[in-house]
């Protein structure tokens, strides 16, 4: 064995025995799949339910879509979607940060990942789950708002004396 | 199968362990036996680094400091996987910062033999002189020279070459056989 050898092999293990290199908990590495995973999940079914009430919208309005775009696009919670790209952010930092060895197909995760949104989009706006989230969820209020002022949201409207 | 090691256990029981075993052993029990893996692999690292950097300290550097990242990133290993695979890639990855930091897209192999079952080798054998081959390999992408060398020097197979580059299998054996072919074009014209 060469000397430059015997000091990588000694080198490396006064470092662990001097604690100055320390392994990392699993509990870091099990975090890092939980946020990246949550990240992964929020990011799509935020993705779909937009492709899905932007479809809705424009097909319940018809040719003053655009404008009730627009009413969507500001009543939107847009910090749902902050929570996800934060989480994926997060997740895919950590992720970088030790999962350097594992191969991972990027290609085919994106191309499955905008399938499903898609795919889901569509199937959510077919079954009708958003005619049921008019009546009862989180964005009640909203799609309510679009369905019974013919696209004008209630809230934005003046309240009558 | 994961064995547990006793304190009555000798480090020549424990050498006869697998790798994904000893790393079980490091992250569970005793971190000496850490040494043992660093024993195992850090010449055929060596040789791998060099190939990619080509300077000898470099390559030294490259190696510590990937038994460094994988000491420290042991619990994210699975076991199910083999450990090679994943500290050659590791090593991958640190040359890989070296090249790009000294823009060395074309790296000098220094002390390689490569062995070949293909017609190229009858070639090279029948120039006599590894000189010639080694101008060749000069020439040679590091995109098709990595997997070259990984295959005849470090003998991994299509799916360790695979999973330590993280490109397709199909991928691999396309970038071989360019490389030959490269190799003998260049050969050939000089």
């Amino acid at each position: 064995m060469s000397h430059e050898l015997e000091n990588i092999k000694d080198s490396v293990m006064s470092k662990i025995h001097e604690d100055k290199i320390k392994m990392k908990p699993k509990l870091y590495f099990i975090l890092g799949s939980i946020l990246t995973f949550l990240g992964l999940v929020g990011s799509i079914v935020m993705s779909t339910f937009l492709f899905s009430l932007i479809r809705f919208s424009v097909r319940a309005h018809g040719p003053m879509g655009e404008y009730k775009l627009n009413e969507l696009i500001s009543n939107f919670p847009w910090w749902t979607s902050l929570f996800a790209i934060l989480f994926l952010a997060l997740g895919i930092w950590l992720i970088h940060k030790y999962e350097f060895s594992y191969k991972r197909n990027y290609l085919h995760i994106i191309i499955v990942f905008i399938l499903a949104i898609i795919i889901a989009g569509w199937i959510i706006d077919t079954v009708g789950v958003n005619d049921k989230l008019s009546r009862r969820g989180p964005i009640q209020g909203m799609m309510r708002g679009y369905m019974k002022n013919g696209g004008v949201q209630i809230n934005s409207l003046p309240r009558l004396p | 199968m994961y064995y547990i090691l006793t304190n009555n256990k000798t480090m020549t029981d424990t050498k006869k362990l697998t790798d994904e075993d000893l790393i079980e052993e490091v992250r569970l029990n005793d971190k000496e036996v850490f040494a043992i893996v660093i024993e195992r692999y850090e010449d055929k690292l060596l040789r791998y680094a060099k190939h990619l950097v080509t300077d000898e300290h470099k390559a030294v550097d490259i190696v510590q400091e990937s038994f460094i990242k994988a000491y420290i990133n042991l619990n994210s290993f699975s076991t199910t996987k083999k450990f090679s695979s994943w500290i050659y890639r590791i090593v991958h990855n640190q040359a890989m910062n070296v090249v790009k930091k000294y823009n060395k897209e074309t790296p000098l192999l220094d002390n390689i033999d490569y062995k070949s079952d293909e017609n190229i080798e009858k070639e090279f054998e029948q120039k006599e002189t590894i000189d010639k081959v080694r101008s060749c390999l000069n020439q040679i992408p590091i995109i098709y020279s990595e997997p070259l060398n990984l295959f005849y020097v470090e003998e991994k197979s299509y799916e360790e070459i695979s999973d330590i580059l993280q490109i397709p299998i199909g991928t691999v054996a396309t970038r071989i056989s360019r490389a030959k072919i490269i190799m003998k074009k260049i050969c050939l014209t000089n």
